[in-house]
């Protein structure tokens, strides 16, 4: 099978249009985020609260979970922070003990680096795109919504309950 | 006293717990840089917090909360508040706390008493964060207050219990229906009604500014009227907000006492359902207190459980310096994680480098080192930047060679921290003495001087990087970091060839041709730069193919030899045996496969030295035994400088054949013009 094209930028803001119209109805919380001046700087983003409980101590984190449009391989991204009640990032190791992520810790550390992020300028981890990027262009032409089924691919990785509403 | 309150509880109020996101700081720090610069007024801010059920008391501060209008969140309440970021650490903590709460408190209670909450219920709360940036360090103190006076006092008179003891699920269906429908700031407090089959939810003003109503006392009908409000809490208290609102109303009328309330604390689940809400039942106090009598409550309780300040520590996602010292560190981590498993990502941190000679060389040794981890590179020359170092020297600018130039060595570390600000590096300036470069009295002193600076900074280091640009110059690095057991790399050019290599450090019974009939020479035993060499580093003006002062080079030799260099002492530091890791003769990719791979290392099996040259483009690997007469590593000399240390040094500056007496070379000379690179040239396979 040759590699399709990737995705442009005009049918990713599409997608996530219609994703979080879905998302609304769902009450699922992704929202989208339109940039009018620079359309490649849009994305939808969902925040939610984790309770972590390390040696019977209870703290409660934010994560939040952006998806962009990554130019380079004209696919979507993602990427997430967590962090805790004072805004303190916590750290890759740290997210990884925390079994936010199911990938083993041999790829873990490759899958996902910190990294200034393209669109929101600050650090964030980012899942490398080259472990979906030619899955996401099979799938491409089967594909109804391509966040969804994009995110269909990344859950798998991070625990984000997907509600089966979304036509998965 | 009446029977409730024997009965019953004092109510209590669920606080609520700040969650602050990185955003707030973020923002914080822009509007303090840019903006409010030494100005400490106070700031109005917006908090929210949510009346889900699912979630407990948090109130959230992030980025928005400067805009001058909040931006508004499904099933959140935004709240005004004020930011008092004070200047220095003192300031913040020799405020005086309750005063400052009370001080907050009073003006509030003064806007309660004018009676503007009835129309604008959210006007009720309020909070304050009082702060302190450090912005050198990234960190932030901070304490939340969310100030409510201390009376009256109010009890519970049952247990808390289900809405839906109280309202049956139309009548429900029907309150959260209408609670949807009110003006966002009328949704903290609230009045509901039911009768029959409806619920009817009306806002403060609807039902306390009712025409013919009094003023001070409230006539309702307290069997079917319900106050309510957007509750945090998820427990089975009352969020805190109600303290404000109890406060106030029962202040207002001076009749309420005598009734019992019933409040809704209204929570919603995500659908907007509101069947998780719960109705308390509550009283006040017969003597109620004044609020203006009592003081005011609400500082926030840090992580250990006490009233004091929390501190945010931000440098690790907001320090440019550390992000850019994580981001390099990736490519590190990454090899590591992608390639090499077992590299050891640490040792390059901790490695000290020395490097002699901040010239072509030097800087790109240091360049490289950068590349591959290292954070200590200290420089030493006593050379100046000239308008012609900057195309060649990669560490320079036009900038640097002006006026004269700027000491090379100060300017490499200078400009290294701009590459990498979080590198520990330095310039010394200092001149390396040289064997048979007598000096006058004059020089005496200065020479000592060098000599010490010099040993100094090779104690203090753990590896040495010879890159001058004469052989003479080499010799006495070579002699002291010999006789510290330092590592060593030896890096040297000519027109268009170089050389890279390795001093071995031995113990001094491991020397000899003891290895001869293995295929390798362990890596202590191997030659220094001048064991090859018969002539003793004299002031020659023999022509030298290699290492002439003012040599003309090929561009390209500098960074290929600096790169070498580098590369080999990363490939012995990964090696378990380190700078004993052995040397092969006739290494090849061939051959390679031999090598049992624990004698490989974790980056492949380490050449004693590269010799290139780029008029073929080729390169050979020689590999060579200590010498046991060499004039800079053999015992003879290490045991005179042991013994005779400065004396022996300045014997050596002064005569150009003390060396060569002393380790009996002399008496070798007639080899002396045979060559003087012995194992180093292009055809000799035999050694190589
Ligand atoms: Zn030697």
């Amino acid at each position: 099978m040759s590699i399709k094209n990737g995705i442009t930028i005009e049918e990713f803001i599409e997608s996530c249009n219609k994703f979080c119209e879905i998302s609304e109805r769902l009450s699922d919380g992704w929202k989208f985020y339109g940039n009018e001046v620079d359309k490649y700087k849009s994305y939808i983003k969902k925040c939610s609260f984790l309770q972590q409980v390390k040696s019977d101590i209870n703290t409660l984190l934010r994560a939040e979970f952006v998806i962009f449009y990554n130019l380079s391989y004209g696919v979507p991204s993602f990427s997430f922070n967590v962090w805790n009640s004072s805004g303190v990032l916590l750290s890759l190791e740290e997210i990884r003990q925390m079994s936010l992520i199911s990938i083993n810790k041999d790829n873990f550390f490759s899958i996902i680096t910190q990294q200034e992020h393209p669109v929101l300028l600050r650090p964030y981890f980012v899942i490398h795109p080259c472990h979906t990027e030619v899955l996401l262009r099979e799938l491409k032409e089967v594909s109804k919504n391509i966040i969804v089924t994009f995110l269909g691919l990344v859950t798998p990785l991070l625990r984000l309950d997907l509600p089966f509403e979304y036509g998965l | 006293m009446s029977s409730l309150e024997e009965q019953t509880e004092i109510i209590q109020y669920v606080p609520f717990m700040s969650f602050v996101h990185p955003s707030f700081w973020h923002t914080l720090t822009e509007q303090k840089l840019d903006i409010d610069k030494l100005n400490e007024n106070s700031k109005q801010i917006f908090g929210r917090f949510t009346y889900r059920s699912d979630l407990g008391s948090i109130f959230e501060v992030d980025g928005t909360s400067f805009n001058s209008t909040p931006e508004n969140e499904q099933f959140y309440l935004n709240v005004k508040g004020k930011l008092l970021n004070k200047n220095t650490i003192e300031d913040f903590k020799n405020i005086d706390k309750a005063s400052l709460l009370n001080t907050v408190g009073e003006a509030l209670w003064k806007e309660i008493k004018n009676r503007k909450w009835i129309e604008d219920p959210s006007t009720l709360l309020n909070f304050i964060v009082l702060s302190f940036a450090d912005l050198k360090k990234f960190h932030y103190f901070y304490w939340f207050a969310f100030p409510a006076p201390s009376q009256p006092t109010i009890y519970l008179g049952e247990k808390s219990t289900s809405i839906s003891n109280h309202f049956k699920k139309e009548q429900l269906e029907s309150l959260a229906q209408a609670f949807k429908s009110l003006d966002l700031e009328q949704k903290c407090f609230f009045v509901v009604t039911k009768s029959d089959s409806v619920v009817i939810v009306e806002t403060l003003a609807e039902v306390l500014l009712k025409k013919g109503f009094s003023k001070d006392i409230l006539e309702l009908d307290f069997t079917n009227t319900y106050f309510g409000f957007a509750d945090s809490s998820n427990s089975n208290n009352p969020g805190w907000s109600l303290r404000l609102f109890l406060a106030a109303i029962f202040d207002l009328y001076q009749n309420l006492h005598k009734n019992d309330l019933k409040i809704i604390g209204l929570r919603c689940n995500s659908n907007g359902g509101v069947e998780n809400s719960l109705i308390f039942t509550i009283k006040a106090s017969q003597n109620i207190q004044a609020v203006e009598s009592a003081g005011w409550v609400g500082w926030e309780r840090n992580d250990k459980g006490n009233f004091g300040p929390k501190l945010a520590n931000m440098s690790a996602s907001m320090d440019p310096v550390k992000l850019a010292d994580t981001a390099s560190d990736l490519n590190i981590k990454l090899m590591k994680w992608r390639l090499v498993p077992d590299l050891n990502v640490d040792i390059m941190k901790t490695t000290k480098c020395l490097l002699l000679g901040a010239g072509t060389l030097g800087c790109h040794v240091a360049r490289n080192l950068l590349a591959w981890g290292f954070r200590h590179v200290t420089f030493i020359d006593n050379g100046k930047v000239s308008y012609s170092n900057p195309t060649r020297q990669v560490l320079f600018n036009y900038q640097d060679s002006l006026g004269g130039g700027r000491m090379k060595a100060e300017a490499a570390a200078d400009n290294l921290k701009l590459i990498l600000p979080s590198i520990h590096t330095q310039g010394i300036v200092a001149h390396i003495p040289m064997p048979g470069h007598p000096i006058g009295e004059s020089l005496k002193n200065e020479t000592i001087n060098n000599v010490n600076l010099l040993t100094e900074a090779i104690k203090e280091h753990d590896v040495i990087f010879l890159l001058l640009d004469t052989r003479e110059a080499r010799w006495l690095p070579t002699l002291i970091a010999a006789h510290y057991g330092k590592i060593t790399i030896n890096a040297a050019l000519g027109f268009d060839s170089y050389l890279v290599m390795r001093h071995g450090i031995s113990d001094s019974t491991a020397t000899g041709d003891a290895s001869h009939e293995n295929s390798f020479i362990p890596g202590g035993q191997l030659g220094c730069y001048f064991c090859n060499d018969v002539t003793a580093p004299g002031n020659s003006v023999k022509d030298r193919t290699l290492d002439q002062q003012c040599t003309v080079t090929r561009p390209g030799a500098a960074a290929v030899a600096a790169a070498l260099a580098v590369e080999l002492l990363a490939a012995m530091l990964q090696h378990p045996a380190g700078v004993q890791a052995p040397a092969f003769y006739n290494l090849s990719s061939e051959t390679e496969n031999d090598i049992p791979l624990d004698m490989q290392g974790v980056l492949g099996p380490i050449p004693h030295s590269i010799r290139g040259f780029l008029h073929s483009f080729q390169s050979v690997l020689p590999t060579c035994a200590k010498f046991k007469q060499c004039i800079a590593c053999s015992d003879v000399v290490i045991n005179k400088y042991k013994e005779e240390g400065m004396e022996f040094l300045l014997r050596v500056f002064n005569s150009g054949t003390y060396l060569e007496d002393v380790t009996g070379l002399s008496e070798l000379h007639l080899a002396a013009e045979m060559t003087d690179m012995l194992a180093l040239s292009e055809d000799d396979d035999d050694d190589a």
